[in-house]
């Protein structure tokens, strides 16, 4: 039975998100005898600067809803016309990506066609009746939650990086231009100012990061993960424990809600692994961990164990790349 | 006039302290349940709000409300005790198995009743233990009002509209919205400490216990029956990488491997 699944197309600066792309590549590379079709909320100058990119995307159709009322995001108007888009084509599968936009869209989406929503998914499946099954992190990464829903459609947020950009060809999609009557829609905010963060810590293009835990034992040590990072141009990270003694900041964690990472090279010194590690980092490429304890867990969800202690083995390192 | 709000409150697991069963499930008993963290930020901003327009002459009532089990109670006194005027504990065994689309039902139908006039709502984000950060959104569609989510600072705040700072890591805005509106708090400040007068009134405090028929509740709206999703299995996250243990190799030979690797990386890119 074909699998009706509708993707909303998330557009910041006049650019379609990357998880937007990889929900895309993700049903294509994975799943058979699917109509897949996206859906973009913006204005008509936004619009003419992506169009030919949503021209070539691998999709069957894509639904424009276009007015300068939505020049920038307001999450009233654009739950009221996503939720009207829904109930129009009745897709069976709805995925959005779980941005900072997208995890206040799709509660309000949900919310008003009375649909139950999965957040921030790290995986996702069909079963063989067309039901979308959802897994995601849950009591603070501890535990993995396979979840499904007795309405339609299933509808999930995905969490970015979760899943490897595929190389999928080009298609054709239909473009069919949508209207609807959001008059009458009063709660609205004014945003008065808006500061966009520098992309630095971006890890979306990181080939390879350079990640440092606990076992590098104080603040001086783990500065070689910087040093280390910055001698093979790669990005450095911590582990949440780092991060907590006040060795990194914050804006580097993986594994937190919402921070993935799927780098071609992750390699860990001194992380144990914690579930919400483990499962941040888990579309990486290739895990080479190094930790003086051989049954930490990060020692068996990696591809090269190395036991050893990760300060020594950092400093070889840097003395020899120096 | 009095300005009222209502602050939304869940009690949470410690997930920082999780034990596990031999069959991978968690270990229940002997728990510690906390005030979801990010709710100390909702309350927090209660206060500092009630502080910033009384300034005004304004007076202003907090309403704390929690949907839990009885043990809940007790996340209200400590609200009590961190300045909220009253609280309510949504209680009854119809709510049991509430996803976060009954609980914001479940939430909105109390608000409408008790406390119809409201023109602030303070949640957290999200909760420790689930992490959705849905039930905020929900319910502002619910009650069909304006809402600003991960917020971090109060700005200014009057009786006609109030400026937040919403910081979502990727960009920062400053945001102006009038009433009634649905705050999210994305900080977790330490939990604040109580003056004498509250504590004592915490104690003391009648804290009305609220079942589905006093919140008019359509039955097919919470708890189970009114929850779509179903969690089909939970399990610990496994790999199913092929590990190469290296053990006893000295730091030297352990550099070499790894930056053999870094090159591999890397000359798969140059092709």
């Amino acid at each position: 039975m074909t699998s009706n699944i509708l993707i909303y197309i998330e557009i910041n600066d006049s650019k379609i998100e990357t998880v937007s792309k990889e929900i895309i590549s993700k049903i294509r590379s994975s799943f058979n005898d699917i109509k897949l079709c996206g859906a973009v909320i913006a204005d008509e100058n936004t619009i003419s600067n992506v169009q030919e990119e949503l021209s070539k995307l691998p999709l069957d159709c894509v639904y424009i809803i276009n007015d300068n009322i939505f020049d920038e995001f307001q999450v009233c108007l654009y739950s009221k016309a996503l939720y009207d888009l829904i109930k129009e084509v009745k897709p069976d599968i709805f995925l959005m990506g779980a941005t900072p936009d997208g995890r206040e869209l799709a509660p309000r989406t949900a919310s008003k066609l009375e649909i139950g929503l999965t957040a921030d998914c790290t995986g996702l499946d069909i079963d063989n009746d067309g039901k979308l099954l959802a897994t995601r992190p849950t009591y603070g990464g501890k535990l993995m939650a396979t979840i499904t829903s007795k309405t339609k459609p299933g509808f999930a947020t995905i969490r970015p990086h979760s899943f490897k950009m595929m190389n999928v060809p080009n298609g054709n999609p239909m473009i069919e231009y949508k209207s609807y009557d959001i008059s009458g829609i009063a709660c609205l905010t004014e945003i008065l100012n808006c500061f966009q963060k520098t992309v630095s810590e971006d890890w979306s293009c990181a080939e390879i990061i350079i990640s440092g835990g606990l076992g590098l034992k104080t603040k001086e040590n783990f500065q070689r993960i910087y040093k280390l990072a910055d001698l093979i141009n790669a990005k450095p990270a911590a582990s949440r424990a780092a991060v907590e003694l006040g060795w990194a900041p914050a804006s580097i964690q993986v594994g937190q809600t919402g921070k993935s990472v799927s780098p071609k090279l992750y390699i860990a010194f001194g992380i144990s692994g914690a579930m919400q590690h483990l499962v941040g980092i888990s579309s990486s490429d290739k895990i080479i961990a190094v930790n003086t304890d051989r049954n930490a867990p990060i020692m068996k969800a990696c591809d090269i164990a190395i036991v050893a202690d990760a300060q020594n083995v950092l400093e070889s390192l840097i003395s020899n790349l120096s | 006039m009095t300005f009222k709000i209502v602050v939304c409150l869940k009690q949470v697991p410690d997930t920082n302290d999780i034990k596990w069963t031999e069959n991978n499930t968690i270990q229940r008993e002997g728990l510690d349940s906390i005030i979801n963290p990010y709710d100390i930020g909702a309350l927090y901003f209660a206060k500092e709000f009630k502080r910033t327009i009384s300034e005004r002459n304004i007076d202003v009532e907090i309403t704390a409300v929690t949907m839990g089990p009885n043990q809940s109670e007790e996340i209200l006194r400590k609200a009590i005790s961190f300045g909220c005027d009253r609280a309510y504990l949504l209680c009854d065994k119809k709510f049991s198995g509430s996803d976060t689309l009954a609980t914001a039902y479940t939430l909105s139908q109390f608000i409408k009743i008790y406390v119809p006039d409201f023109k602030l709502i303070l949640c957290g984000q999200q909760a420790i233990d689930g992490d959705t950060a849905q039930t905020p959104s929900s319910m502002a569609e619910k009650l069909s009002i304006a809402q600003i989510t991960n917020v971090v600072e109060l700005f200014e705040a009057n009786e006609v509209y109030s400026v937040w700072e919403k910081d979502t890591g990727v960009k920062k805005e400053t945001i102006k919205s009038g009433y009634p509106l649905l705050v999210a708090a994305a900080i977790t400040p330490e939990p604040l400490s109580p003056r004498i007068n509250d504590y004592i009134r915490s104690q003391n405090a009648i804290i009305p216990v609220l079942n589905a028929q006093d919140i008019n509740a359509n039955l097919s709206c919470i708890g189970f029956s009114g929850s779509p999703t179903i969690v089909k299995k939970a399990f610990r996250h496994s790999s199913d990488r092929n590990v190469a243990l290296y053990e006893n190799l000295p730091p030297t030979e352990a550099a070499s491997l790894i930056i053999d690797e870094i090159n591999k990386c890397r000359n798969k890119n140059d092709i």
